[in-house]
């Protein structure tokens, strides 16, 4: 069955390549002739992309962007389904700590960038801790949600056949709430992404959203434009990525969801 | 004489609502013979299942005790297993069928390669070879039920309670269910408790039929099911004795008087 398998995927990649392919050619033709400074032809910028990013400057300033927002969004991961799995599995923990949580997660983090600057100084830290402060929340959210949200009947179960306390956390209540943590890591991603670039406005010599900011200060719109060009293949391909790691690891939820 | 299986003393359940406490049980007073099939039987929210939920230590009971072989039950005891109506819901639909029964044999303290064996003849107990690495949500209801079924037998219990375990599949199934769990309980010698609205399996399946009735519920009748085993879907549905006992169970569960 590989063959009927292999043929899926091709026209699952027409159905989705499709329209991108024509917007590009209908791009790359309209702006063939254009002496507009500010759109220069796509041949252009595409000449340019190659100079800046195959591969001349990606060690200066693609790996730093890339080293923050993984960082960053590890140590979110980390805290907030630590953390959600705790405040989840408690109810009364739950009603004393959300109005906190609902306070700090409306600060939208970009606002906090200046005060993380006073705190750590314009090094990666600061970036990091900015990263990881804006996707805490929303990965702390939705793990509360899902652990707090699993049915009684299986909880019940657990506790008829004597299943502890931990065990009922990371072999029920954990998997059950899958996938509803994965709705808040894929929102959290993407602010991450967002706040990567940002946070490397400020101070920054090196990284992708300095590099862009950079280049237009200085009237390089070209290179401004392989920037923007960088960072659109860039989250569409992390995008990709996610999908493909949540498709793996929640097999049985979509599964099921297709029966249903 | 012998210890009962589970022995229900005096049992009162009360619970807090709107309009002041609810006497839900009161006076319960029930034993459940060691190897035997019981099955209790009422009205629509008479306590059935608030009573099975107190066998279980899922619950506690406001006044009176439970014993489980002479043990006063603190939680949910060893050697029990339960088997819920809603199997889409007690199995965990992230695990294929042989997780969700090793599942808790992981408390058991027993070798990988018993484990093994011990989900391999549950299957083949209920009939699921060759189902190990399905999901439950691939299978239909009637073998979800087995699994959950499967699932119970694997922690060797003394004791199975289930809830209304057949009201959720089709009619042919229900009878191929009743009969899997007639012959489980023979395999084993398991002492089972169950849950039913249907009177007509609570006759073909025990040996005692406890009927609870009124407000808060009390135990109104224990009628001794002296049908001859094996049973058969044919042969025990149409004896005489079966009709007769199903009549008397069906009046006292809608209160008339005889």
């Amino acid at each position: 069955m590989i063959t009927r398998r292999l043929w899926r995927w091709i026209v699952s990649i027409l159905i989705a390549g499709w329209l991108p392919v024509i917007l590009i050619v209908w791009w790359w033709n309209a702006s063939s002739t254009s002496d507009n400074p500010f759109f220069p032809p796509l041949q252009v910028i595409w000449e340019e992309f190659k100079l800046n990013w195959i591969f001349a400057n990606v060690p200066v300033h693609l790996v730093p962007s890339m080293e923050n927002l993984f960082t960053g969004f590890a140590i979110a991961v980390v805290l907030g389904i630590g953390l959600g799995a705790l405040i989840g599995s408690s109810a009364g923990a739950s009603r004393y700590i959300e109005p906190i949580i609902d306070f700090f997660r409306s600060i939208p983090a970009v606002a906090l960038v200046p005060i993380f600057i006073l705190l750590l100084g314009f090094d990666s830290s600061m970036r990091i801790a900015s990263i990881a402060f804006a996707t805490t929340f929303p990965i702390l959210i939705a793990t509360i949600e899902g652990i707090r949200t699993t049915n009684v009947v299986l909880l019940d179960t657990a506790s008829v056949f004597r299943l502890s306390g931990t065990q009922v956390l990371w072999r029920v209540r954990l998997p059950n709430a899958m996938p509803v943590i994965f709705g808040g890591l894929q929102v959290a991603f993407q602010i991450a992404f967002i706040v990567t670039i940002a946070s490397e406005y400020l101070g920054s010599g090196f990284g992708l959203g300095a590099f862009t900011l950079n280049a237009t200060d200085s009237f390089l719109i070209v290179d401004a434009w392989t920037g923007v060009l960088l960072l659109g293949m860039l989250g569409y391909a992390l995008s990709l990525v996610f999908d493909v790691v949540e498709r793996a690891s929640l097999g049985w939820y979509y599964g099921q969801k297709k029966l249903a | 004489m012998t210890t009962p299986a589970i022995a229900i003393r005096d049992v009162r359940m009360d619970y807090p609502s709107p309009e002041g406490v609810k006497h839900v049980l009161d006076g319960i007073t029930y034993d459940v013979t060691d190897g035997h099939f019981v099955s209790i039987v009422g009205p629509s929210g008479v306590g059935k299942t608030t009573l099975l939920r107190l066998l279980t230590g899922l619950a506690q009971p406001t006044g009176g005790s439970i014993e489980v072989r002479g043990q006063k039950l603190n939680g949910s005891p060893k050697g029990l297993a339960v088997v819920l109506q809603d199997y889409t819901r007690s199995l965990m639909p992230w695990l294929t069928v042989e997780k969700n029964i090793a599942l808790p044999l992981r408390n058991e303290k027993i070798s990988k390669a018993e484990g093994n064996e011990r989900i391999q003849s549950s299957l083949a107990e209920v009939g699921l070879e060759g189902n190990q690495k399905s999901y439950p949500w691939q299978l239909s209801g009637g073998m979800q039920q087995r699994v959950s079924i499967a699932r119970a037998l694997a922690v060797r219990p003394s004791i199975l309670i289930m809830d209304e375990p057949f009201a959720s599949v089709d009619a042919q199934t229900r009878f191929d269910l009743e009969d899997l769990v007639l012959k489980v309980r023979d395999d084993f010698h398991i002492t089972t408790v169950m849950v039913t609205h249907d009177i007509d399996e609570a006759v073909y399946l025990s040996d005692e039929v406890v009927v609870l009735y009124g407000k808060p519920a009390q135990v109104s009748e224990v009628v001794t099911i002296d049908l001859p085993f094996p049973r058969s879907q044919i042969k025990t549905r149409n004896d005489h004795r079966f009709a007769a006992l199903r009549t008397r169970i069906y009046e006292k569960v809608r209160g008339i008087q005889a």
